[in-house]
């Protein structure tokens, strides 16, 4: 059925299909319409599950991981401010291995408060072992939440699910949402062969010496390699259900393309618009918009920049003293690959600026030609700063 | 408990999360400890305060598992006049009961009285009677209970009164405070279950003691029993001071009690009870160095058991009750159901009631309820000495200390 509805109210009612037993959330903005629909709806009887209100986003994600360990399909929301005091937590659930499957509303991280879309709250997670997963629109939200359980159920691992905050949170659209039969059809209950027992009793966490660790901690770099892989066979059984597809990387125009355009998030339809327009301009522009950024997803990713001479990367983030984080990952991955793209880094949109089509053609014609308002700064340039 | 440690030779051996596949009991952590925990019932602060030494806690909670016959018994074993200590003694046990600092006091006095008066038959532990004998003169509280304790310990005992009726000072009390039939039924219990012997309107030469009654190894006078104007008679006699650390010198003893315990005071009938025990200790001291008999077993254990410390009943454990206050005095007799509900709010201090929080805090599964389920025990194999166990024990039973391995 087709309605219309909030990012938040997606992620909801995706939680819901999936028939989640176990809520432990900490109120944010702008996630708080998430966990308070799903309340309401536990509240109602609507949803069947157990709604825990933490003191914090630290015990929010200590509630999820325990009663994941206990066999129960968990869900928590979280963001910005959220999100990084959760670090200990997110280490924790991934070494856990629990199939967790958490949304972050990627707001800026104060100080200056802002409320706004950023998404270094998330990024400066990427090494905390989660799948992480860049939403464009709620459809893919709601879809997106659903192929997540599917998938951190199949690897034993946890997924986040990010949403730009305001742009997806609190931003009215169509959406699809699946019947609840066709749901359970695609996602069947998370029924795990070992989990906390008190007829089985054994210690969860428990000390490990050298000789091991190294081969736990291999084998679960392995098992994550494996997400990208995995992520995309399961979004094709998922369009097989409902007809839409959410793959690890969404590419437009690059089968010839030589100049790309790199982004995640929302700004990837704006990212296409100005690619259909430098394009009747005459430059050979395509588009690609990174939706799984943990793992990086190399064989599309590789596949898509084939012809590109020239990567392009809109970075809504930062790594201060360094550059963007994606524009580190990317060039991480074309050392000795490609060595012959040309690569341009920009910080643009950071603290909730728009990234509409004029400012990714603006930033491609700079990179091209030289002439344009970012200014650089190391490795990477700026747009919207005073001079 | 599986014990050996399990190696894993390939990585399809580890389990996807991780978690324990075999047991640490191979890792024998007990020696990293510096102090061990001692897991002993203590004295509670009642019975450390109560002049004949009632394991208190030990009634109350043979009460809460409904055994009010063990109860009785255990009372008996230390207090042979229960029925008139639940009506005359001033009870300092609950002026010390720790239940004070949450909402009021157990009433003991309700709970020793209700015990006091249930009736049928009681068995309390005694040795096997041997050939020595002991003569009591007098039979107040002091002779009476010094009687029953040598009784008990196998002595054979004759209780001598040259008053018509039993019960010393006692029988002068008025009626409404000790009916006689109540004394002469305590008196009736004590001796019936010390198998001692007690013969009223006895003339005795308290001028010739040491003769008259020569075949007793110890002839016991009895200040609460006789007027202090025959015990001067009694010549021979060695006085003795029962609460005075000094050995039995003589075999006439004529008990001489400290100055406020001089004048007979019903109140006071528990420092008398206790006064014959301690007598009846001393004697049995003596009376094994004479014949080294192992029937003559130690007296009362429960009297050198280490006191509790009260800053280690741990209050937080305990909630308050909403129990009836117990009017002020003259209260009649409890029913069962409310001796219950009393006996169920007594913390316990000092005494192991397999509470198991021991259980539940070890961090290392190191203390371990035994097999018939009776008592807690460290496994000292593997306890780190944390103590943990002593800081969580609501009953300041455990307790951390040097022990040499």
């Amino acid at each position: 059925m087709k309605k219309v509805m909030t990012g938040n109210e997606a992620a909801g009612i995706a939680a819901k299909l999936a028939r989640v037993q176990v809520v432990s959330a900490y109120p944010i903005t702008p996630q708080t319409t998430i966990v308070e629909n799903l309340s309401d709806m536990i509240g109602r009887k609507e949803l069947r599950a157990r709604y825990m209100p933490m003191e914090s986003e630290h015990s929010a994600m200590a509630g999820v991981i325990g009663a994941s360990l206990a066999g129960a399909r968990a869900f928590t929301a979280t963001s910005s401010h959220g999100l990084v005091y959760m670090h200990e937590m997110l280490h924790y659930a991934a070494g856990a291995r629990v199939p967790v499957v958490m949304v972050n509303c990627n707001r800026a991280l104060s100080p200056p408060w802002n409320l706004y879309c950023d998404h270094t709250d998330s990024l400066a997670q990427r090494d905390t072992g989660w799948c992480q997963y860049y939403c464009a629109d709620a459809q893919e939200v709601l879809d997106a939440i659903l192929i997540a359980y599917s998938v951190a159920e199949q690897a034993l691992l946890p997924v986040m699910i990010n949403m730009d905050a305001f742009y997806l949170t609190h931003t009215s659209e169509l959406v699809d949402v699946p019947n609840q039969e066709a749901v359970d059809t695609f996602l069947p209950p998370y029924t795990p062969s070992n989990k906390v027992d008190v007829d089985d009793p054994k210690t969860f966490g428990n000390v490990c010496g050298a000789d091991l660790f190294a081969s736990i901690k291999y084998r679960r770099h392995w098992h994550t390699l494996l997400l990208e892989k995995l992520w995309d066979s399961t979004a094709i059984k998922f369009a097989d259900h409902f007809n839409r597809l959410h793959p690890t990387v969404e590419a437009y125009r690059t089968e010839d393309a030589d100049v790309c355009v790199v982004g995640i998030g929302t700004a990837g339809g704006a990212m296409r618009l100005a690619v259909d327009r430098l394009r009747k301009e005459g430059l050979n522009a395509g588009s690609l918009r990174l939706a799984m950024m943990r793992p990086f997803p190399r064989v599309r990713f590789e596949k898509a920049i084939s012809t590109v001479r020239h990567l392009i990367v809109i970075d809504r983030d930062v790594s201060f003293g360094a550059e963007g984080i994606l524009a580190q990952e990317m060039k991480a991955f074309l050392f000795d690959r490609h060595a012959d793209v040309k690569f341009t880094g920009f910080i643009a949109g950071v603290g909730g600026k728009d990234i509409s089509a004029e400012t990714t053609a603006g930033l491609v014609r700079q990179a091209l030609f030289g002439n344009g308002t970012a200014v650089e700064a190391g490795t990477s340039f700026w747009t919207d700063v005073l001079l | 408990m599986e014990s050996e440690k399990k190696i894993l030779e390939r990585l399809s051996d580890l389990p996807i999360m991780p978690w324990t596949i075999g047991t640490m009991a191979w890792n024998q952590t007990g020696d990293w400890r510096y102090l061990t925990p001692v897991i002993a019932d203590k004295v509670a602060p009642c019975a450390q305060s109560c002049p004949a030494g009632v394991p208190i806690t030990g009634y109350l909670n043979a009460i809460r598992n409904g055994r009010a016959q063990n109860g009785l018994a255990l009372l008996l074993a230390h207090n042979p006049l229960p029925g008139l200590t639940g009506r005359l003694c001033y009870h300092p046990c609950q002026a010390k009961c720790v239940r004070r600092k949450i909402d009021r006091a157990i009433s003991i006095r309700q709970i020793e009285r209700f015990l006091a008066d249930l009736s049928g038959n009681v068995k309390i532990e005694k040795d096997i009677k041997t050939n020595r004998k002991v003569a009591v003169i007098g039979s107040g509280p002091l002779g009476l209970s010094c009687a029953f304790y040598l009784g008990c310990r196998g002595c054979r005992v004759v209780v001598l009164d040259p008053g018509d009726r039993a019960g010393g000072a006692l029988v002068d009390l008025p009626p409404e405070k000790v009916s006689p039939e109540l004394l002469e039924n305590e008196i009736a219990r004590l001796v019936h279950l010390a198998e001692i012997r007690l013969e009223t309107g006895i003339s005795i030469d308290f001028a010739a003691l040491g003769e008259g009654i020569s075949e007793a190894d110890f002839v016991i006078l009895d200040p609460t029993g006789v007027s202090a104007e025959k015990l001067g008679l009694a010549a021979g006699a060695t006085a003795f001071d029962p609460f005075a650390d000094i050995p039995v010198d003589g075999h006439v003893l004529a008990v001489k009690l400290p100055g406020n315990l001089q004048q007979f005071k019903a109140s006071m009938i528990a420092h008398y009870i206790g006064a014959g025990y301690l007598t009846a200790r001393k004697v049995l001291d003596r009376l094994v160095v004479f014949s080294g008999q192992p029937g003559l077993t130690a007296p009362n254990p429960h009297m050198r058991r280490q006191p509790v410390n009260t800053e280690d009943i741990k209050l937080e454990y305990f909630l308050s009750s909403d129990r009836r206050e117990p009017a002020k005095s003259k209260e009649g007799k409890w029913e069962w159901e409310r001796v219950l509900e009393e006996a169920k709010c007594c913390l316990s201090c000092g005494s192991c009631n397999l509470c198991l929080q021991c259980v539940a805090f070890c961090p290392d599964a190191s203390i371990l309820l035994d097999e018939d389920e009776t008592a807690v025990a460290v496994d000292l194999d593997h306890c780190k000495g944390c103590g943990i166990c002593a800081y969580e024990c609501p009953r300041g039973v455990i307790t951390m200390e040097a022990v040499s391995s």
